[in-house]
């Protein structure tokens, strides 16, 4: 179990090194051997000097959330973190600088808002780093180096990510930095502590696998790289863009093709011609994005041409919150574009699960010859997380049914009926297997067709053969956690939000309520049956998500057809995992009372 | 014009287009075009030019947008992609990204291409991606039983401009010249043979090639762009046009009185295919190639 979990949220504004010093926390943890998960939250401005708050939760195990409370809190600007004092919990630490206390006004000074029950740590912050710098810039790492003795935090591990951090510029940088940090160390391992943080060793390391520490994005990349992504088309959007970027450096070391696109219109159109010819192609945006893409969306269904759209969510409707996270596009992914188009959906709830999830999208494209929505928020494309690697490629490189799986004596069909509904497929340049696809309604060999029979025929197949991805090999599309058999009060939850669903879960069980959380990965098709199943288990089933609407919620009872209690917040933050405990308390207590009557 | 003093006999006629091979790109599917549709010309001109260039019927796809020009390719023999209104030359990029040793050809209408695929053609053009675009121009949307298009006259009355339409037309050769589309040529369909010969132009040359084709909507149109208007405007370009020279083919496209034919401008440059050979390379670390020193 975890013998260590702590949170630190270092604050300060964009000219702080704010981001710089958590990005060097969170790296030196990983590296150390410890799993981070961690959210850093800046300002929409592109430059500026607005609030940047950098969370970095440290475990021995790996989890899925922040915590709702830190542990430490480490003011690099007051101004900016007195509002989040009282995010730190109880016994926990409150780091800032003492040299300003005298030049400010009265309530201007953070060590004014500290809670009786924080332990407030003081220190000569500016004084330190213009001692051993020169210069006030390198409070962020005298601080950093404060906390790594304070805890007996490894110092290897933070003198490694330094050298590699700042190597890149001149060695007298990397030097001042490291003295910078070891004079907070030094000061950090003379102070008595008087928290209740404890810091215990990293777990061993799993044999063979890779441990990394990346973002969401940067799982999709290494999912679909490793996939064999063939071809990729983008139109810039945040939080989408670094999917685009990270493949515009990497794709073409590996003989694929990256195009910027006019819009995202031409993306998805550029996308489904390079699957009509035979690639492996993808293309990412964000909802607005995916708005434009959707009559493309239902010419791939109609034509039964492989495509992979990884769509990042971000606050909507219409421009909405750029920079702000929401799961307010799932009605547009599953239900998006005109007549019955069915697609497959998936949205991984963790890093891991981003880059199992995009590797696997392009399996099911091919093999279920359809556009599949790997669907993402920003709090998830943006997080980093220390990931498992698999050693061994876990993607198949080739999962098309292709033209040899059709009779060689009989005429090529392109649409031909199959007892799977998969038609063989055949692409341009083939010999023999001439036919054109439309996104008119057609027969088997692709002309068109609006006869009655002709159109529910082919209605069925297009619907059928998905319900196969439920069952496609090595990949989890739900997964139940926590208590088993009947229990009190379930949670099904979907995407990022299931980390704090987690986190909820498992407090409630330490509180002795009976409960357990299922998450479900694929929502289209919905896992039906295990969905059912859960229900069967639950005295209350509760929908916490990201949105107004409720819209998993509705999906659920549209398709289970029993109700459920929707949690609906829609802060541009991840939600409180406070908030999702406190309904389970309160379903589980109704439940009790029903059950009593 | 051909000779009419000599008898045409059918039977003659059709054993030659059987010996030539073209019907080997024709498909199954009669085509479902109104009789005396211009867009019989072009899928004649189409056959022709395809079996004159020996291309083989697998390696050719052809590309189409929604409209009666898009029924294009459930009409030959080749690979081809019916795909959404408007959205034929992105699809068509990504086919070329795919694999560039496809002849794509891409068909579309006015409506198709100018109205509602009008921010696509500047960027396939621009980027020079090796397809041959063949823009069926009847100055109306004839899929939809006639509406104005952004290639109708000023004035002319249609279902949607019941009191005359008052926006002035698009001057697509002029807005091709100017995209940088390396390849631009205008053709007529009441010219079939001149016809059959641009096409084939137009799918030798490498890079982005513009072939505007003039051809009457017989069953809507009565009044504008008709077989007997056209006969009277259309005009070949002067013999000593200079196609690499862009400021005369520019002088040439605005005179729309009297449409020119033939090959306004044409120029050699990379390809969007020979970018990607050169973003590869520089990402591997190789030294750069013939399309880099081209481009310099
Ligand atoms: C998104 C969308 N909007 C509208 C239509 C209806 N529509 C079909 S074809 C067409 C216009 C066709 O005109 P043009 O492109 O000039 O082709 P033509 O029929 O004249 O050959 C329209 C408006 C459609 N299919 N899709
Ligand atoms: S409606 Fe016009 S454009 Fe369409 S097939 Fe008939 S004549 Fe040709
Ligand atoms: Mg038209």
């Amino acid at each position: 179990m975890n013998n260590t979990d702590f949170q630190i949220a270092i604050c300060g504004s964009a000219g702080d090194g704010t981001i710089a010093a958590g990005d060097v926390m969170k790296r030196a943890m990983a590296r150390a051997g410890f799993k981070v998960i961690a959210f850093d939250i800046y300002p929409p401005e592109i430059r500026g000097f607005g609030k940047c708050i950098a969370r970095i939760r440290v475990t021995t195990e790996q989890v899925y959330s922040l915590k709702h409370h830190s542990d430490i809190l480490v003011s690099l600007n007051d101004s900016h973190a007195i509002p989040h004092v009282p995010e730190v919990g109880r016994y926990g630490a409150v780091i800032y600088d003492q040299s300003a206390i005298a030049a400010v006004a009265e309530g201007e000074h953070i060590s004014g808002h500290v809670q009786p029950d924080h332990l407030p740590y003081s220190l000569p912050l500016r004084e330190i780093s213009e001692q051993t710098t020169g210069s006030a810039r390198s409070r962020n790492i005298v601080v950093l180096g404060y906390v790594a003795g304070l805890y007996d935090l490894p110092k290897d591990a933070f003198h490694d990510i330094i050298q590699e951090k700042f190597g890149r510029k001149a060695a007298s940088i990397v030097e001042s930095n490291i003295k910078a940090f070891e004079a907070g160390y030094a000061l950090g391992a003379d102070t008595f502590k008087l928290d209740f943080i404890q810091v215990g060793k990293p777990a061993d390391k799993v044999n063979g696998n890779q441990v990394v520490m990346m973002t969401g994005n940067a799982a999709v990349v290494r999912g679909s790289l490793d996939a064999g992504l063939d071809a990729y088309f983008g139109y810039p959007i945040t939080p989408a863009t670094s999917i685009m970027e990270m493949l515009a450096t990497e794709l073409p070391k590996r003989g694929g093709r990256l195009l910027q696109t006019e819009d995202e219109i031409a993306a998805l159109a550029a996308t489904v011609g390079a699957g009509y010819a035979g690639a492996r192609a993808a293309t990412a945006t964000s909802g607005p994005g995916l708005a434009l893409m959707v009559e493309m969306l239902g010419l791939g269904v109609m034509a039964e041409v492989p495509s992979v759209i990884f769509v990042s969510q971000r606050g909507g409707p219409s421009t909405g919150m750029p920079t702000k996270t929401e799961q307010s596009d799932l009605h547009l992914a599953v239900f998006g574009g005109a007549g019955d188009c069915q697609r497959i959906v998936m949205a991984p709830t963790n890093v891991e699960g981003a880059y199992r999830c995009a590797g696997k999208a392009f399996e099911m494209a091919e093999k279920y010859q359809t556009p599949v929505i790997v669907l993402l928020d920003l709090y998830l494309s943006n997080r980093y997380e220390t990931v498992i690697l698999p050693k061994v490629n876990p993607f198949e490189p080739d999962s098309s049914k292709g033209r040899s799986a059709s009779d060689p004596n009989k005429p090529y069909q392109r649409f031909a009926a199959t007892d799977d509904h998969i038609s063989p497929r055949a692409v341009p340049g083939e010999d023999g297997a001439i036919h054109t696809v439309t996104g008119l309604e057609h027969n088997e060999l692709g002309r068109p067709n609006d006869q009655p029979d002709n159109h529910v025929r082919m209605s069925d197949k297009r619907h059928l053969k998905l319900q196969q991805a439920l069952s496609h090999p090595g990949i989890t599309i739900h997964k139940r956690f926590g208590d088993e058999g009947p229990v009190d009060v379930g949670i099904l939850g979907w995407g990022s939000t299931f980390g704090e669903i987690l986190e909820a879960m498992f407090l409630a069980r330490e509180e002795g309520i009976r409960c357990s959380a299922m998450k479900a990965v694929m929502l289209s098709p919905l896992p039906v049956e295990p969905i059912k199943a859960f229900f069967d288990d639950c005295g209350a089933v509760l929908v916490p998500e990201l949105n107004y609407e409720g819209q998993f919620a509705n999906l659920v009872m549209s398709q289970i057809g029993r109700p459920v209690t929707r949690l609906n917040r829609v802060p541009g933050v991840p939600m409180k995992v406070s908030d999702i405990l406190d309904e389970i308390r309160m379903l589980a207590e109704r439940n009790r009372a029903v059950a009593a009557e | 014009m051909a000779d009419l003093r000599e008898p045409v006999y059918l039977e003659n006629k059709l054993a030659e287009v059987r010996d030539s091979g073209r019907l080997d790109y024709r498909s199954k599917s009669l085509p479902t075009w109104c009789p005396g549709c211009g867009y019989f010309s072009v899928a004649e001109g189409v056959t022709k030019a395809l079996n004159d260039l020996h291309i083989a019927n697998k390696d050719v796809t052809v590309v189409s947008g929604i409209g009666c020009a898009s029924r294009f390719p459930f009409f030959t023999d080749t690979y081809g992609f019916h795909t959404l209104h408007g959205r034929t030359l992105p699809v068509a990029t990504g086919i070329k990204v795919a694999n560039d040793d496809l002849t794509v050809i891409v068909v579309g209408g006015d409506g198709d291409a100018f109205a509602i695929g009008g921010g696509h053609i500047p960027h396939a053009a621009r980027r020079n991606v090796d397809i041959t675009y063949l823009l069926f121009d009847n100055g109306i949307y004839g899929l939809t039983k006639g509406q104005t298009s952004p290639t109708s006259v000023h004035g002319f009355k249609t279902g949607t401009s019941p009191f005359e339409n008052q926006d002035q037309p698009l001057n697509p050769l002029m807005m091709l010249l100017s995209y940088g589309s390396s390849w631009v040529g205008q053709a007529y369909a009441g010219e079939p043979h001149h016809l059959a010969d641009m096409i084939a132009k137009a799918v030798t040359h490498r890079g982005f090639s513009y072939l505007h084709i003039l051809s009457p909507c017989v069953t809507f149109d009565k009044t504008s762009m008709t077989y007997s208007n056209l006969n009277m405007m259309v005009r070949d370009l002067p013999e000593n046009h200079d196609t690499s020279d862009m400021m005369a083919a520019m002088k040439e496209a605005a005179t729309v009185d009297h449409p020119a034919l033939g090959v306004f401008y044409e120029e050699a440059r990379p390809t969007l295919a020979d970018g990607f050979d050169e973003i590869i390379r520089r990402a591997q670390g190789r030294a750069a190639g013939p399309a880099a020193v081209a481009a310099e």
